[in-house]
């Protein structure tokens, strides 16, 4: 199988395509456009895996990278940006199983809600880590009267 | 003291039994806790033989800085360690949190969560140095059996001087 071209995927997903280098295509989507590029993208360009769901934190919004490949071995980046207050983007986790996993920890560590996800608890940290506060984002900054958990400090 | 306590206490000191717990550690101190245990330092002819389970282990070995998720497991494995128990903090990571001190998800070392006898330095220690830290705690047991328990090694609350007191 050879590489997905550039007009190939803007023909299924729409959008403007780049090709960062030859085997790399990203599209950028609006959010509410990413469920259906990504449907689009495993079931017409043969994208059936999911390599890696990124989180950039720009300081102005949120940047999420789906990375979809395939047996053609493209590397398919599906961009969408969400702003920083209350973010929030449909689940795939229905389409792309494995990307139930990635909602999660995303949840836990950026505080992005996947709607639609069916058990968006706590994966990453610990049992009574503090609600609301999500430590990868890039203004979270550790506050040292509060607690942040970790079971008892009884030392005898 | 009767003679089988005797006994059990010599046995102890002649073949304590370790535990290695990992806390959240690059795996540089494990892998030299089990460099030990290979035929160049072999110490199991010092009787130091490696356990499976808290339960019959003298000697507790934590290697890492402690993660958040791990603390309460590691206090639920000191508890289950028959007393009298002893815990070695390996390297920089357990004295202090190493590199990792001050992140989000670390405790900043052992003596956060359990106490600690006997820390040793190093990033990771060599096996030699774990023997040597083993070897000391077997001093310690020596002498906590000669005082009948470890209360003489912690340190008294200071009580202020009376004439320190205000009125």
């Amino acid at each position: 199988m050879t590489y997905l071209t550039r007009s190939e995927v803007e023909g299924v997903l729409g959008g403007p395509a780049e090709t960062v280098r030859p085997n790399r295509i990203v599209v950028t989507t609006p959010p509410n456009r990413t469920r259906s590029a990504l449907q689009a993208a495993t079931s017409q360009l043969a994208c059936d895996h999911l390599v890696q769901i990124a989180v950039i934190d720009t300081g102005q919004e949120f940047e999420i990278v789906y990375v979809l490949t395939g047996a053609h071995r493209t590397l398919l980046s599906i961009r969408t940006r969400l702003p920083r207050e209350a973010p929030r983007i449909r689940s795939v986790h229905d389409l792309l199983p494995p990307a139930g996993i990635y909602e999660r920890q995303i949840h836990d560590l950026f505080g992005i809600t996947f709607e639609g996800h069916p058990n968006l608890r706590r994966i990453i940290l610990n049992e009574d880590w503090p609600e609301g506060e999500y430590p990868l984002r890039k203004d979270w900054t550790m506050d040292p009267a509060k607690s942040y958990g970790g079971g008892t400090k009884e030392v005898s | 003291m009767k003679a089988s306590q005797q006994l059990v206490s010599w046995a102890r000191r002649k073949s304590p039994w370790i535990i290695l717990f990992n806390s959240g550690a690059c795996n540089a101190c494990d892998i030299e806790v089990l460099a030990g245990l290979t035929p160049r330092f072999d110490i199991e002819r010092l009787g130091i033989q490696a356990k499976g389970t808290p339960r019959h282990a003298d000697i507790l070995i934590v290697t890492g800085p402690v993660t958040r998720k791990q603390a309460s497991r590691l206090r639920m494995i000191h508890d289950q360690m028959p007393d009298p128990k002893y815990v070695l903090a390996m390297g920089a990571c357990g004295a202090m949190g190493g590199v990792f001190k001050g992140l989000y998800h670390v405790m900043d070392g052992v003596a956060s969560v359990v106490p600690v006898d006997v820390y040793i330095a190093g990033c990771p220690p060599r096996p030699d140095e774990i023997i040597d830290g083993i070897v000391k705690i077997l001093d310690l047991m020596e002498q906590d059996m000669a005082h009948g328990g470890k209360e003489w090694r912690t340190k008294p609350e200071a009580v202020p001087e009376p004439s320190e007191v205000p009125p």
